[in-house]
């Protein structure tokens, strides 16, 4: 009985409409610079900034989304490791609309973490632009990222600060004390 | 009092000595390279395709099958693309009704397959007849298995193959996408 609903079922569904059919197959065209950053001796704590540019070759006005990509470890360059954490890197605009034959450009953002772990480390990950569509056919751009860090903190930066202010404050209390201790007392 | 002015005077020289070479530091140098000036860009000559009313357990194939659209390397560097497909989704009411795009190009109940050929390509595919299953995993479109990457000014003609659900609620327009990317080779 479920067997015949079934193929009742099956038989009144023959025909439905795939993909939308009012818009005609166009091309489209548009380009990402640079195709590729490299930033090295990051410090684990600092930040780095570089642009991105979009430009848009097509007659109407476009607009463009913004994502992180972690590529497989077979598309990485040699010796690159995974990106450890998306949430480092930021857009400042992660959706941009862009004139036609324009371009505009998009800052990104990238923060390490102060964490000794980070240290030392050689990374990889992509950057995707791609253009909104309803089309069956989308074009998405990828940028690679290359993120190299420093082999260590700057520990001994810090000590030096430290031991700076820790000697100011020494020096300027033994001056107070001195001052008070030699102040004449009313009589 | 002079000795309590030279006490501090002596104690801030003496803590900015010490101090800022350690913040001068701490803005170290961050080298920035972009590579010239590479601009990275593909184009494709169709991106629609319109089987209009589709039967049920039914292959359909672009027409010409496997010259339908063309990728050309629009940019200054050489890449490599790839490719992903997505869930197809009922247009009127998109979370309430889909087709789910198989992993090997078969069909099922709302289950429907993608596939690709690339021209001149006979061999690839778990057939062996050149048809490569489009997945919801980012999959190599070209090149593959280790090949030559595409330089500016090449081009790669292909050509889809959809098989439909054996089973799916009709009357419903149905809108899916295929997403063709590129990173720099």
């Amino acid at each position: 009985m479920i067997r015949c609903i079934k193929l009742a079922g099956f038989i009144a569904v023959l025909l439905v409409i795939f993909l939308p059919s009012y818009t005609l197959a166009r091309e489209f065209k548009f380009s990402v610079s640079p195709a590729e950053v490299h930033i090295d001796d990051l410090s684990p704590g600092e930040t780095s900034e570089f642009e991105l540019t979009i430009h848009n070759k097509e007659e109407l006005t476009h607009n463009f989304t913004l994502t992180t990509f972690q590529p497989p470890e077979e598309q990485r360059r040699v010796g690159r490791d995974e990106f450890p954490d998306d949430s480092w890197i930021s857009f400042s605009s992660a959706e941009i609309e862009v004139a036609a034959n324009s371009e505009a450009a998009v800052n990104v953002t990238l923060t390490i973490p102060r964490e000794p772990k980070w240290a030392g480390k050689e990374w990889e990950t992509w950057l995707g632009v791609a253009a909104e569509s309803s089309d069956l056919l989308g074009v998405k751009l990828y940028v690679r990222l290359l993120v190299s860090t420093k082999a260590a903190i700057g520990v001994g930066s810090n000590a030096g600060l430290v031991a700076g202010i820790v000697v100011g404050i020494v020096l300027l209390g033994y001056g107070v004390y001195y001052y008070f201790r030699r102040k004449p007392k009313p009589e | 009092m002079k000795t309590v002015i030279t006490s501090i005077v002596i104690s801030i020289i003496l803590a900015l000595m010490l101090s800022l070479p350690a913040l001068a530091q701490e803005s170290g140098t961050i080298t920035i390279t972009m590579t010239g000036v590479n601009e990275i860009s593909i184009s494709l000559d169709k991106t629609q395709w319109l089987p209009g009313e589709v039967a049920a357990d039914t292959e359909y194939i672009t027409s010409p099958p496997i010259e339908w659209c063309t990728l050309t390397v629009e940019g200054n560097c050489n890449v490599n693309t790839f490719i992903l497909g997505e869930d197809a989704e009922w247009v009127d009411n998109p979370g309430a009704y889909k087709w789910t795009l198989s992993n090997d190009g078969t069909n099922g109940e709302n289950v429907y397959g993608l596939q690709f050929r690339i021209s001149g390509d006979t061999t690839r595919g778990p057939l062996g007849d050149g048809y490569v299953p489009i997945t919801k995993i980012e999959s190599e479109f070209w090149p593959y298995s280790g090949g030559s990457s595409l330089a500016p000014g090449d081009t790669k003609q292909f050509g889809l193959k959809l098989l439909t659900p054996n089973y799916f609620v009709g009357s419903r327009q149905m809108q899916t996408q295929i997403t063709i990317s590129a990173a720099t080779a």
